[in-house]
């Protein structure tokens, strides 16, 4: 079987004999002296945005008292870190400028010690030994319950909103304070400060997360089957404050809007917005004449079937709106800055139709929306002539 | 002298350079069998899992689901058990028989360990005809489903491959010294085996 | 006494450039696939990041809508794991550990050459879902309901799950070929304590591949029938558990990651001896704590789920301390490499003292994270992103461009250009730091992870901007290195057969290698068969070499 005859011919030997081939010019040129200058700047900014960095590394104040637990340990283990970043990589810059090769000779060849692969095995043993010790004694204080909580209050989480049922020990629901958040704007949990607070985490479709930055804590809600009890989170607020909150589980397309805030304030305060929440003063419905105008409206596979509603200025009107979904939708109207003119009840369907009564509008463009699925779909316009 | 050809030969004859060895140990092939019976098992432990966490959390009913007939044990799901083990055995007959070079003994062996297969899957298919739960049935239903259909068709692959060793033995492929592939499908049929034991154990009596 | 070979170019075995690469079983061949298959991903879910990272510079919604943004990050993700880093590795590992073992192949060649062709058609899979009415939307993680038919319908997410069914299957067959080659297949006098390191940690990645993958793969059928055969094991309304999947998931995706990391680590353990002429520090530490790292990784997955409440957090919290010990004992052994050396900073060596540095901070901000009241607060939020980001990115794809660097001379013959990978290098680095380190600062002031905006009040804005330049950065510096491979390809340098002064056998033959790889292996008497060949005549050395021998 003939071939093209092949370049290389079979009888060389193909080991190769390094000492007998040119050295490589690139594995041989040793290093320019004026690097080092380089490098020493190159270290010397890095040093300085690391303190800049740091000033961003810590968290902002922590407004709990289990927070105070937390921030503390969390500062021993940054601290630690840092410790060992330095270190090491400190270590690293040394050696590649100390250690940069500046001629042909073959450097000691050391294979290994037994006696420093001891120690640097035992040092960071006792290191992550401390720092999990530590670790479980905050767990532990940061998760005792209380034995008499201030507030108790049955967080559930939907997509995409919050509703906080605070629970009282009347056995009545019908008097209970509910605050129904929608993902357009995000519910206020009113606290009193000073008093250990009891949540249940509930979901009924995905999991959730209940995450309050300023308290250093979040905890997730989930879809548990019935044998499971529900998540619970306690705290007690130290400082008062309204405190940003948003849920951190991933929970489908308005994840991104499903924030809430937390309220502390005294327990006087915090007793005053109870009775005025519990005893409900809603604004006197407006009075719409029988003949007044009908905009009708639907929705459907969570999107509105018009995205286009027309009415004359100056005169009430009223929203025949039909949901044929299973979720709850409503109808809110906001004008060109965003305020909020008028909030319709929620319905749950499918095939319930709810007449809203809206007061007069001015002539103008605003905006209707569902306030729990404010995506495009159930945003529209509505002219007002 | 060797020759050595670029594409597609086995492992064995392209290591034979000038300093010749005799394959010491386990064949490769084997060795590669093992280790994916080994992925397998990992497989099916991820299925026991689902099983034990269900069963963790459910209340009220659990096996069978509610609605449904007791499980039985009888008529089909001891029987179609004891198959399977005899099987195992059969097939072992098999291996035996080739170590000592008897290759028409090992195809026959082979060939009734097939037919004891495909009688375990006829029975496991009737079987599930007479259950009256369904895979979407609750927890227990669909737990159960995966792990007795992931099996069977796991039972499935192993009877092709019987088929394809008593198709070669009958070619005359086999020798005393040469029939790693009848030693590496007589690790994965006892490897199905074990694994319906321990389905059939937990889904019919431990429950 | 050579061997007689059948010429390659005899006209029984002569075939067009097409039909030769479609069904080579040479695991040389194989393995360009692999890489050249695996850049493909790499820049395509890149991009995805990029519209992720220009949505996020300023607060507001510009360019995407939500379930846009939302497949984005998914399909980022999914896409960067499984069919970029891993494969890629995968990929060097075929083409190197048959030469570094002095063998001519795989175990399986055949089988090899499966396992290739099924991360393609994965691939496409996974992606052909935005083809269908949206890719799958619900992160990489695919958490349980959200990833249920109840809350995401369309098909996207079923092709996902048939995708990554096939991605699985072709790595674990791949761990099977690697376990039996390495332990059936080395040349004569190479004792398991006489391998390459590399091989070493290809050795316990494809072990963690192999245990590991199953148990995702029994997962994700579960969901398959969960949301097509109305199953009920993660739906808590019919006796199923939703955080069961997490349990699943976790279980395969803490192993999963430090198959990402250990073959980058193995690479880097080749480089830092050859271009600091020293051994490795420490061999047999090292090797023991690979396989430490492997065991342990195992016992860990829990630390993912710490928010859930549905966890034991002590046990798990310690086994994740733990772990941090075997990595820091390999750092150290890094350290003592360079400790006295003698090093040239070639590219491949800008990228393993990269990784060095990079990987030490995503270890630490790992650390951070394993004590739960920690994680309390980081858990979802940027610290994790900034965290995964160091690791994955700073560790891994330095180790794979170091990798780059370092064999496309052995794979190609010529020598990539200094000058430009230095550029590649310090752009890459700079864009990196800048675009991921401020993601720990922005965790810890409370911005959650996996959101398509974010309110202008936060404080947020500056940080967001910062980043985005950052992973732009990052876009640019992949220029200098394109253009450098189109130019070498082209006219660039060639070398010999070891243009870098190699240690391991893969530098004992031609660049690029014949398809038997070998005509005559040197002696192996150490861990460095082409070194102690290289100093045979260095007194000093023989010495050493002589105490080794045992």
């Amino acid at each position: 079987m003939e071939g093209p005859s092949r370049t290389r011919s079979l009888e060389t030997s193909r080991v190769l004999v390094h000492d007998e081939e040119p050295r490589d010019e690139l594995m041989s040129r040793p290093m320019a002296r004026t690097r080092i200058r380089v490098l020493l700047r190159a270290g010397a900014l890095l040093a300085l945005v690391l303190v800049a960095t740091a000033c961003g590394m810590v968290p902002s104040e922590p407004h709990t008292k289990e927070a105070k637990e937390v921030f503390w340990l969390y500062n021993v283990v940054l601290v630690m870190g840092a410790i060992v970043f330095v270190g090491v990589e400190g270590f690293i810059l040394y050696s590649v400028v100390r250690y940069r090769r500046r001629d042909d000779r073959l450097p000691t060849q050391i294979h290994g010690n037994n006696l420093v692969e001891v120690i640097w095995t035992l040092i960071p043993t006792v290191i992550v030994l401390v720092l999990f010790v530590l670790s479980t004694l905050t767990l532990n204080s940061i998760s005792k319950a209380a034995a008499h909580p201030g507030v108790s209050i049955d967080v559930e989480g939907k997509q995409w909103s919050w509703v906080f049922h605070y629970l009282d020990d009347d056995n009545d629901p019908t008097n209970d304070v509910i605050v129904q958040g929608t993902a357009r704007s995000g519910g206020v949990m009113v606290l009193p400060v000073g008093e250990p607070i009891h949540l249940r985490l509930i979901s009924n479709d995905v999991i959730h997360s209940f995450f309050v930055p300023a308290f250093l804590v979040k905890r997730d809600l989930v879809p548990l089957p019935e044998a499971k009890k529900p998540n619970e989170l306690e705290f007690t607020v130290t400082e008062k404050g309204t405190y940003a909150g948003q849920c951190a589980e991933f929970c489908g397309d308005l994840h991104a809007q499903m924030t809430f805030s937390v309220q502390a304030m005294s327990r006087a305060d915090f007793d005053k917005w109870m009775e005025a929440t519990r005893s409900g003063e809603s604004p006197p419905p407006p009075s719409v004449g029988a003949d007044a105008p009908v905009l009708k409206l639907g929705a459907a596979n969570v999107a509105f079937d018009t995205k286009d509603l027309e009415v004359a200025a100056g005169q009430p009107f009223k929203i025949e709106f039909t949901n044929d979904d299973a979720v709850e939708h409503n109808v809110g109207i906001y004008n060109k800055d965003d305020k909020e003119l008028f909030k319709g009840e929620a319905v749950t369907g499918p095939g319930k139709t709810v007449t809203y009564l809206v007061n007069a509008l001015e002539a103008g463009e605003y905006t209707f929306v569902c306030d729990f699925h404010p995506g495009p779909a159930m945003t529209g316009t509505l002219t007002v002539k | 002298m060797t020759v050595q050809v670029p594409t597609g030969m086995s492992a064995d004859i392209t290591t034979k350079t000038e300093v010749s060895h005799r394959e010491a140990g386990m064949p490769t092939p084997l060795v590669g069998m093992l280790l994916f019976i080994a992925s397998e098992v990992m497989f099916f432990g991820g299925l026991f899992a689902s099983y034990f966490n269900a069963r963790a959390v459910h209340i009220g009913e659990w096996a069978p689901p509610a609605g449904a007939p007791e499980l039985e044990i009888l008529p089909i799901a001891l029987p179609i058990t004891i198959i399977l083990v005899v099987s195992s055995f059969t097939m072992q007959f098999g291996v035996w028989a080739i170590r000592r070079g008897d290759q028409r003994a090992m195809r026959n062996w082979t060939l009734i360990t097939l037919i004891l297969g495909v009688t375990f899957l006829i029975g496991q298919i009737y079987d599930y005809t007479q259950l009256g739960f369904g895979i979407s049935d609750g927890a227990f239903g669909t737990v159960f489903y995966t792990l007795t259909g992931f099996h069977g068709a796991h039972v499935f692959g192993g009877a092709v491959g019987l088929t394809i060793l008593a198709a070669r033995a009958g070619q005359g492929q086999f020798s005393k010294q040469n029939h790693v592939a009848v030693e590496a499908i007589s690790f994965y049929w006892h490897f199905v085996d074990v694994v319906w034991i321990a389905l059939f154990s937990t889904l019919y009596f431990l429950r | 006494m050579a061997t007689t070979v059948l010429t390659p170019t005899s006209e029984g075995y002569r075939r067009s450039w097409v039909m030769e690469w479609l069904t080579t079983v040479d695991h040389k061949k194989i393995g360009i696939l692999y890489i050249v298959n695996s850049f493909a991903f790499f820049f395509a879910a890149g991009i995805l990041a990029l519209l992720v990272r220009s949505e996020l510079a300023v607060p507001g919604l510009q360019f995407l809508d939500e379930r846009t943004y939302n497949q984005a990050f998914t399909m980022h993700g999914t896409i960067m794991i499984f069919l970029f880093v891993v494969p890629v590795l995968s990929g060097f590992a075929n083409y190197i550990v048959p030469l570094q073992l002095g063998a001519p192949d795989m175990a399986f060649p055949r089988i090899n050459a499966l396992s290739f062709w099924f991360l393609p058609l994965g691939g496409l899979l996974i992606f052909s879902g935005y083809l269908f009415g949206g890719a799958a939307a619900e992160g990489w993680t695919l958490y349980t309901p959200l990833s249920s038919g109840s809350y995401s319908t369309g098909v996207g997410t079923d092709l996902w799950l048939i995708g990554l069914l096939l991605v699985g299957t072709a790595s674990i067959l791949g761990s099977v070929n690697f376990i039996a080659t390495i332990f059936k297949m080395r040349a004569p006098g190479m004792s398991l304590f006489r391998m390459p390191i590399l091989v070493w940690t290809v050795l316990v990645t494809a072990t963690l591949i192999l245990l590991a993958t199953p148990v995702l793969a029994a997962g994700m059928i579960a969901l398959f029938i969960d949301r097509n055969y109305g199953g009920s094991f993660f739906d808590p309304n019919t006796g199923g558990n939703p955080i069961l999947w997490q349990h699943l998931f976790w279980f395969f995706g803490h192993p999963e990651v430090y198959i990402v990391i250990l073959p980058a680590m193995g690479v880097v353990s080749e480089i830092l001896p050859v271009f600091t002429r020293r051994p490795l520090f420490g061999y047999r530490a090292f090797v023991f704590a690979t396989i430490a790292i492997g065991l342990l990784s195992f016992s860990v997955w829990a630390h993912h789920m710490f928010t859930t409440g549905q966890v034991f957090l002590p046990f798990f919290s310690f086994m994740t301390a733990l772990i941090a010990i075997p990595t820091g004992v390999k750092m150290f052994n890094w350290l003592a490499t360079l400790w006295r050396g003698s090093i040239v900073f070639a590219t491949p060596m800008l990228f393993a003292l990269g990784f060095l540095s990079m990987f030490l901070i995503g270890g630490i901000s790992g650390v951070m994270l394993s004590a739960p009241p920690v994680d309390f607060h980081l858990q979802d939020t940027y610290f994790v992103v900034a965290h995964l980001h160091y690791v994955f990115f700073g560790g891994s794809v330095f180790g794979v461009f170091a990798a780059t660097y370092y064999w496309f001379p052995k794979m190609t013959g010529r020598r990539l250009n200094e000058r430009l990978g230095k550029v590649h290098f310090w752009m890459h680095f700079v864009g990196f730091n800048l675009a991921f380190f401020p993601m720990h600062i922005l965790g810890i002031q409370g911005m959650p992870r996996r959101i398509s905006d974010y309110s202008p009040d936060a404080g947020w804005t500056v940080l967001n901007l910062v980043s985005t330049v950052g992973a732009f950065l990052i876009a640019a510096s992949v220029l200098p290195f394109l253009v450098n491979v189109v130019a070498t390809f082209i006219n660039g340098e060639k070398v010999g057969d070891d243009p870098w002064e190699g240690n391991t056998l893969e530098w004992a033959t031609s660049s690029p290698p014949p398809p038997y790889n070998f005509d005559k292996l040197p002696p192996i008497r150490s861990e460095r068969p082409v070194f102690d060949l290289r100093h045979r005549h260095d007194a000093e050395h023989v010495e050493v070499a002589k105490v080794e021998d045992q």
